[in-house]
């Protein structure tokens, strides 16, 4: 199997000369063969529009794609100002994409099943292994996007990836697709052919309180929690706080007290954001909450995070059999840099441990994460989380 | 029929008996259950405590969490801020100092735009380092700026204002200006005053300035003072350097130029010299020549009075060729067109033969003649007939000088490659204001001696060229009163001497 990897970053203040810096150091590793896949991880602050051209001209890449993010995982540092541009040039992994844009509350499930079927067009009959997404990080429900594509894909097809966040403004984010341009996009990269791929997740998010059941909920939305509105749980835990927050302040807020769901018998807990509280006091959530769950308010801290990240690489290290990876992805919550702040790079260090110091990491910090969750059946199907950590490796 | 009533009876029995059995479990379990009512509802408010101190917690860690992420922005700044005053403070180059600030580093100090502003010689507000601002945000910023006076003179008595702490109006008409809505204005303060002003702020209302945020600007406003004022001196500094260097180019340009009219002029003088003491020999010569013919008699009787005049035209004439051909000597050795006979000379039998020479004179004076000669040397690489002339004019002014009863001395002495000659008196000595002159042409020392016996003040010149032609060095020790020392260097080979045939 060939596989050639490069990954370079610039936070050069002038947007264009970071690009180019940027997709220069990529190709530097891999050389001028054809790109068959670039991706395109920037902060908020470098606009595509100046980006993006330039990155098509340095790299004339079969397929481009990418989101912005409020940090950049590289495999020496965690940066909350740049541009990193991953590059792999590959004889032997098979690689499908496709995007749909414009979607919404009313289209998102459709949207899953237009995406997966476009990324599937030129895909051939080659074995499918995984689909990574990046998706609209202001959508405010994801579970029909995923719920769309395994109905094309298969209900344990692993789906990684991550939504595209801001510098915690919780505001506008961007999609890149080729050489567009998308605000509320959502795009997939279907990898299969001659490739292991490891999956790892974890959050580090414990219960915390006395359980409560919620007692009305309709999809991403509930209305009633232990016969009282829903608003009146977090009312009760943020105090003086919860008066000022609603829509982006909350969220700055509530992404550290998430809600956990409990869900299956190993007590694992879906972790929902509250992203908003509308006004019949309802919360509404970046995923699906089922009625009649017990819910509690998830508390985690820095201890736990690295563990959280520490197990989640050796999941995806055992998940790949033996085989040394050539690259490692990470999706990994806003949540956790918000609450590790300048010691986000210890949990990379512990991947780097678990993986080897001389394997290429890129990731980026997300608006929710797209994963397989143990818990949810017998087999681990993906769904939509917060708070969590998504290692993918690759051999 | 009593059968019957037994039977009833027993009935009866069984069923009060039942009957109380089961109102005995029916208190039994109604009394379980007010304890398990009990026990629920104990475990109902311990539920409710332990919530009640998770939502303690939940606020704690609220409370943490902000300080954290307060703690990690201070420390992210100051990072910044120690990383760019470094870069600062080791160029000494205006414009390199614009150009490390215009880096990422600043964006890390945790402000979204930021901006710094210069005066410029015309004492105009000019934009040297900026981010986040259009050019005709710059523009609108600076002219308004300047016209705002009592902002400028605030800031001038070193004020610095930020959203958190100054006055509404004055805060309004920044955050206008700049376009934020939380701010950071300092000035940048040297020795000669305000140089310019230091802008941070963000958009956003919701990131509120501390007042660590203000201490930071006011920290690097301070820091890009410091680095601005020691370039600006470094500047000043350099180019008085260059500009001291021009001037002593300039001058020495203007010297060589007179150096080399001097050797011209000295040239000149030489072949002068050598022209004029070459048409003056022939006339000479005839003069002598004649005199000569007629103090012979051949031509007839002359009677005593003419005859000693003719002695007189013979001897001056003798002196005036001997004064030519000194001359003619020294404009030779000078231009190089003498030729130095270099080889083995025997300096022992060469003293003691000018010894030998000069031994009437030294009696007649009874001056005591000493010889001191190292045995290691007894030959030099030098023309003979010329050392000769050295020695004779050396020893010819020791005998000169010394009174009678004196001594003269000659010593020898090997010195690395050369041969040190000294010829040392105990006669009047020579002051240090003559010797100073002692190898110029013509000069000769005003003393009592001098005034009485004639000389032309070429021979130590002429000595000196002819040391100096063979590679060596004279000088002279003397006090007054107390005699004199001659040293004079020779080479022992021919690799020493530098002019062996011209």
């Amino acid at each position: 199997m060939s596989v050639n990897v490069g990954i370079g970053f610039s936070r050069n203040l002038k947007k264009e000369q970071a690009a180019r810096e940027a997709a220069v150091r990529a190709i530097e590793v891999v050389g001028r063969d054809k790109i068959d896949l670039a991706v395109v991880i920037s902060t908020i602050d470098y606009s595509p529009e100046n980006t993006v051209p330039v990155i098509k001209d340095v790299l004339s890449p079969e397929r481009l794609l990418g989101c912005s993010t409020a940090g950049i995982i590289l495999s020496n540092s965690v940066e909350t100002q740049g541009i990193a541009v991953l590059v792999v040039v590959s004889d032997s992994i098979k690689i499908g994409i496709g995007n749909v844009d414009g979607i919404n509350e009313t289209n998102v499930y459709d949207g899953g099943i237009t995406l997966a079927r476009r990324c599937l067009t030129d895909f051939g009959k080659y074995s499918r292994k995984a689909i990574v997404l990046f998706a609209d990080g202001s959508l405010k429900n994801n579970t029909p996007l995923i719920t769309g594509i395994q109905d094309i894909f298969g209900n344990v097809f692993p789906i990684v990836g991550g939504a595209s966040s801001d510098t915690f403004r919780f505001s506008s984010t961007f999609q890149i697709f080729q050489d567009r341009v998308y605000n509320h996009s959502a795009l997939g990269l279907l990898l299969g052919g001659a490739v292991d791929i490891g999956i790892g997740t974890g959050h580090g998010w414990r219960p915390l309180g006395k359980p409560r059941i919620i007692n009305e909920a309709e999809g991403n939305i509930i209305k009633k929690i232990d016969g009282q509105i829903a608003a009146n749980l977090y009312k009760q835990y943020l105090g003086d706080e919860f008066s000022s927050l609603h829509s982006n302040k909350l969220s700055q807020m509530a992404i550290l007290y998430p809600l956990g769901i409990l869900v299956g018998e190993k007590n694992e807990y879906l972790l929902r954001n509250a992203v908003d509280i509308l006004a019949d006091g309802s919360i509404v959530c970046q995923g699906d909450v089922p009625e009649g769950a017990e819910v509690h308010i998830m508390i985690g801290n820095k201890e736990s995070c690295k563990n959280a990240s520490l197990e989640a690489a050796e999941q995806a290290r055992q998940a790949l059999g033996g085989k040394e990876p050539v690259l490692i992805i990470v999706f990994e919550s806003i949540a956790r840099l918000k609450l590790l702040g300048r010691a986000a790079y210890q949990e990379i260090e512990l991947v780097k441990r678990v993986f080897g110091y001389d394997v290429p990491i890129i990731g980026m910090y997300s608006n929710g994460e797209f994963c397989p969750f143990e818990s949810v059946g017998e087999f681990k199907r993906s769904s939509f989380q917060n708070e969590s950590i998504v290692v993918v490796a690759f051999a | 029929m009593n059968e019957l009533s037994q039977n009833l009876i027993f009935i009866c029995l069984i069923l009060v008996g039942a009957i109380g059995v089961l109102s005995y479990l029916f208190i039994l379990t109604k009394k379980k259950a007010a304890d398990l009512q009990l026990s629920l509802a104990k475990m109902r408010k311990s539920f409710d405590e332990l919530d009640e101190q998770a939502k303690l917690i939940v606020k704690t860690d609220m409370e943490l969490n902000k300080a954290q992420e307060e703690l990690d922005k201070r420390l992210n700044s100051l990072d910044a801020l120690q990383k760019t005053s470094r870069l600062i403070s080791i160029t000494l180059d205006e414009n390199e100092i614009f150009h490390r600030l215009d880096q990422s580093l600043m964006t890390d100090l945790g402000f979204e735009k930021n901006l710094i502003l210069i005066y410029d010689k015309n004492g105009k507000l000019q934009p040297k380092a900026s981010h986040g601002f259009f050019e005709d945000e710059l523009s609108f910023i600076v002219n308004n700026l300047e016209k705002d006076i009592s902002l400028c003179d605030a800031l001038r008595e070193g004020n610095t204002f930020s959203s958190a702490n100054s006055p509404l109006q004055r805060k309004e008409t920044i955050i206008r200006l700049f376009g934020v809505e939380q701010f950071v204005l300092a000035p940048i303060i040297t020795q000669n005053g305000m140089i310019g002003i230091v802008f941070f702020g963000n958009r956003a209302i919701s990131s509120g300035i501390t007042e660590g945020d203000e201490e930071l600007v006011s920290i690097l406003a301070n820091q890009i003072g410091q680095s601005l004022e020691n370039a600006r001196l470094f500047e000043e500094v350099f180019r008085s350097r260059q500009s001291l260097e021009l001037k002593v180019q300039e001058r020495t340009k203007q010297l060589e130029s007179l150096l080399e009219e001097v050797k011209q002029i000295s040239k000149k003088k030489s072949e002068f010299v050598s022209a004029v003491s070459h048409e003056l020999r022939t006339p000479l010569t005839s003069i002598k020549g004649y005199a000569s013919i007629l103090m012979s008699g051949k031509l007839g009787d002359i009677p005593a009075p003419a005859k000693e005049r003719l002695a007189k035209i013979n001897s001056h004439s003798d002196s005036l060729v001997r004064l030519i051909n000194d001359l003619l000597d020294i404009s030779r050795i000078e231009s190089g067109r003498v030729e130095m006979a270099l080889g083995r000379c025997d300096i022992f039998s060469l003293i003691e033969n000018v010894g030998d020479m000069l031994v009437p004179q030294l009696k007649a004076k009874n001056i005591q003649w000493k010889t001191e000669l190292d045995n290691r040397v007894t030959e030099v690489f030098a023309d003979s007939s010329q050392i000769e002339r050295v020695f004779i004019n050396l020893i010819g002014n020791a005998i000169k000088f010394t009174p009678e009863n004196g001594t003269i001395t000659v010593r020898t002495e090997k010195v690395n490659d050369c041969l040190q000659v000294c010829v040392s008196d105990t006669g009047i000595g020579i002051s240090e204001d003559d010797i100073l002159r002692l190898f110029d042409e013509f000069y000769r020392v005003d003393n009592k001696i001098n005034q009485n016996v004639k000389g032309t003040g070429l021979g130590l010149a002429l000595v000196k060229k002819i040391i100096e032609a063979h590679g060596g060095r004279i000088w002279v020790e003397s006090k007054l009163g107390e005699g004199t020392s001659f040293y004079f260097t020779l080479p022992l080979s021919k690799k020493v001497g530098e002019n062996e045939t011209v």
